[in-house]
């Protein structure tokens, strides 16, 4: 457990931050893809591309000494996680105007604007401020971490199952992914409610370790698609085609879960659980 | 220790089992057209245009969901998709045909689309403002085939002399409903049906033809407005159903007919066609009127579609009186032809069309008011027939008569004073 002030972050809160700011500025080439397609219709849609690629500096100079609980890292990081989490419940009021809200049909949902697609900045938001509200070490830090692991892969669950539907599970290969979320949500839900359980948490380490292959074969599946989509311009096709880095979520989601798992398991150490 | 695991394990493998069934079900319960489509650029038009369109260019969208084409789930693609022959256009991740032809129609409607490139709405329609550049020698022959010298003819002379700004805006308005396309096919369908609604009940709507078929050449909506059918069309017309299936259309369905019903309906068991000019027996557009090639079967298919509301003695009665107009009509046109014929012997009209006075006179007899008096007797518009058709011959043949005779003495005036 570290004090407030100089002292330097422990590892896996260390990580935490990194993680958080390789997150939050990576959504701006990310959401930039995604508000192309519909050539940025609305002005909004601007806001996170450049909130994503200014905001998340503040969180630099705490990463590079490793210390986010000095004074100035500890409010810049207050300043940049309630932004966050601002930005992403407007992106899902905003989102709530798809077509979906007007029809309430599968259909609708299917090519509504992903209305849960913005609660990423909400989960980025929470993890700084978890990362300077609980205490470093504290028995609920690593809980928590894998909680917020698990509401990423239920996003990727419902996105995966939206996205796939637009082409009506062409590839059976789209499955996989609905599949490996599931399984992800699930062990990961049993993982936080039996927090003693060392060999389950040793089995979801295993779990995340296939969501990561996951997320690789997805990358490479939707790129070779992309390679070879309708149009002539391979621009056109990254754009319009098969979002190239959402499956990169499942690894990125996977390596938050090993981290939270990580703590819970140093914490419990090798007890034995009882129900 | 171990116990404890497993349990763990088990509801862990439960629940995902049950996120993925859960899954699938959901899957499942989309809508079938949705997902059993054979591609999945098609599956994803299902519903993926109409996220952009509803902002872009959002009265499509609505006008896509009135028609039958939303209520069978063809999708936008089955129709924007390239066919043969046609430019490609990427957008947004989406390969469509620069422009739509009816060989995009054609792909699920070839009898129509067969049955339309046999009437005079096709080449001929081009060609009688165009003339037959624009068509390849397989085009040529086809029509020529069906409708004899009205592909390989020059183009029209008063087109010509009114300009290409005319002929673009005016004349090609309607006759492009027979346009030479690059991809090989001719015409286009969205004239008559409209491009997203795909109305057949737009296609029996009067106005539809009568954006085309009105105006002094060819009043046929005029005419129609003023018959029986047109006054109880209008009356009745919110007790039809004028979206009935053409090939089960019924007179319960729609007891008044309209343009479409006498020319091209399948009504009460009729053959439906899409060629305009199989139920004609007559050319009424021409100058004098012949029989066409097929007038016995021609008037036998429109007399069967007459017998559906009327009796037979009514109706060869109805055809007597008309054809008697056409003869009458063909008479007074004939002595303008001779008057006009002796003018151009005595060398007091130029062989250029259209400058002189006279010339014009003439036009208008036979194009005007000769086309009014027949289209209105056989359409059943009396006040055609002799104010705007009979009268105005009587009146026009005399003018064009006192115009000769000025021509000539202005003639005979000239070589008294020449030495």
């Amino acid at each position: 457990m570290s004090e407030f002030g100089n002292s330097q972050s422990p590892l896996r809160v260390w990580l935490v931050e990194i993680f958080a700011f390789g997150n939050l500025a990576f959504l701006s080439v990310d959401i930039y893809l995604a508000h192309r397609v519909n050539d940025f219709a609305h002005a909004a849609e601007w806001i996170p591309v450049y909130f994503s690629a200014t905001v998340p500096l503040l969180l630099i100079p705490g990463i590079l000494k490793r210390r986010h609980n000095d004074r100035m890292s500890r409010k810049f990081g207050f300043v940049v996680g309630v932004s966050s989490i601002l930005v992403g419940l407007a992106g899902l009021l905003f989102h709530l105007d798809g077509s979906f809200f007007h029809t309430q049909t599968l259909k609708s949902l299917v090519y509504t604007a992903p209305f849960a697609a913005p609660l990423s900045y909400t989960g980025v938001g929470f993890l700084l401020l978890l990362n300077r509200m609980e205490e470093d070490g504290s028995p609920a830090w690593g809980p928590w971490i894998t909680f917020l692991a698990m509401c990423g892969f239920v996003g990727n669950l419902a996105l995966s199952l939206c996205d796939h539907a637009q082409n009506g599970f062409f590839a059976k290969t789209e499955w996989i992914s609905v599949i490996s979320s599931a399984f992800a949500v699930s062990f990961l839900i049993v993982a936080i409610v039996r927090q003693h359980d060392h060999r389950l948490h040793r089995a979801c380490v295993y779990v995340m370790g296939l969501q990561i292959v996951v997320g690789v074969l997805g990358f490479v599946l939707h790129a070779t698609a992309d390679l070879h989509g309708p149009s002539d311009s391979i621009r056109d096709n990254f754009i319009y085609g098969a979002p190239v880095f959402a499956p990169l979520l499942f690894a990125n989601l996977a390596i938050l879960g090993l981290i939270g798992l990580w703590e819970t398991l140093s914490y419990t150490g090798s007890e034995s659980t009882e129900l | 220790m171990s116990q404890t695991s497993f349990t763990s394990v088990f509801i862990a493998v439960f629940l995902g089992t049950a996120l993925v069934v859960v899954s699938l079900v959901l899957n499942e319960n989309r809508p079938s057209a949705d997902v059993d489509r054979p591609s999945a650029s098609l599956v994803k038009a299902t519903g993926k245009c109409a996220e952009c369109h509803r902002r872009e260019t959002s009265s499509v969208v609505h006008q896509y969901e009135m028609s039958q084409h939303s209520a069978k789930n063809v999708t936008c693609l089955d129709c924007h998709k390239p066919s043969k022959g046609q430019l490609k256009l990427d957008h947004k991740g989406f390969e469509i045909a620069k422009q739509l032809t009816s060989k995009n129609c054609a792909g699920c409607h070839k009898t129509e689309y067969d049955q339309f490139l046999r009437s005079r709405h096709a080449a001929p329609s081009w060609a009688a403002v165009a003339g037959d550049v624009d068509f390849t020698v397989e085009q040529i022959a086809f029509a020529e085939k069906y409708h004899k010298g009205t592909i390989k003819r020059p183009p029209n002379a008063l087109s010509l002399l009114e300009g290409p700004a005319a002929i673009k805006s005016g004349c090609m308005n309607c006759h492009d409903i027979g346009r030479p396309n690059p991809d090989g096919s001719i015409g286009n369908c969205t004239d008559c049906h409209a491009r997203h609604s795909t109305s057949i009940a737009l296609a029996r709507q009067p106005e539809t033809c009568g954006q085309c078929h009105m105006g002094p050449d060819h009043s046929q909506l005029e005419i129609y407005h003023e018959s029986k059918h047109g006054v109880l069309f209008n009356a009745q017309k919110k007790y039809f159903d004028l979206t009935a299936d053409p090939k089960k259309l019924s007179t319960a369905d729609m007891s008044v007919p309209t343009c479409s019903t006498c020319h091209m309906s399948g009504l009460e068991g009729l053959k439906v066609t899409h060629d305009t000019t199989e139920r004609l027996s007559w050319f009424l557009f021409a100058a004098t009127s012949d029989k066409r090639p097929h007038y016995e079967r021609g008037q036998t298919e429109m007399k069967e579609t007459c017998l559906k509301c009327h009796t037979k003695g009514p109706v060869d009665q109805f055809y007597a009186e008309a054809e008697a107009v056409v003869h009458a009509t063909n008479a007074k046109v004939n002595e303008a032809n001779q008057l006009m014929a002796e003018l151009r012997e005595e060398g007091l009209l130029t062989p250029e069309p259209f400058d002189e006075p006279i010339e014009f006179l003439y036009f208008d007899y036979w194009h005007y008011y000769g086309r009014t008096a027949k289209h209105g007797a056989f359409m059943g518009g009396a006040d055609f027939v002799q104010w705007h058709g009979n009268y105005e011959l009587l009146k026009v043949l005399v003018d064009m008569k006192e115009m000769a005779a000025e021509l000539r003495k202005q003639k005979a005036s000239i070589q008294g004073e020449a030495p």
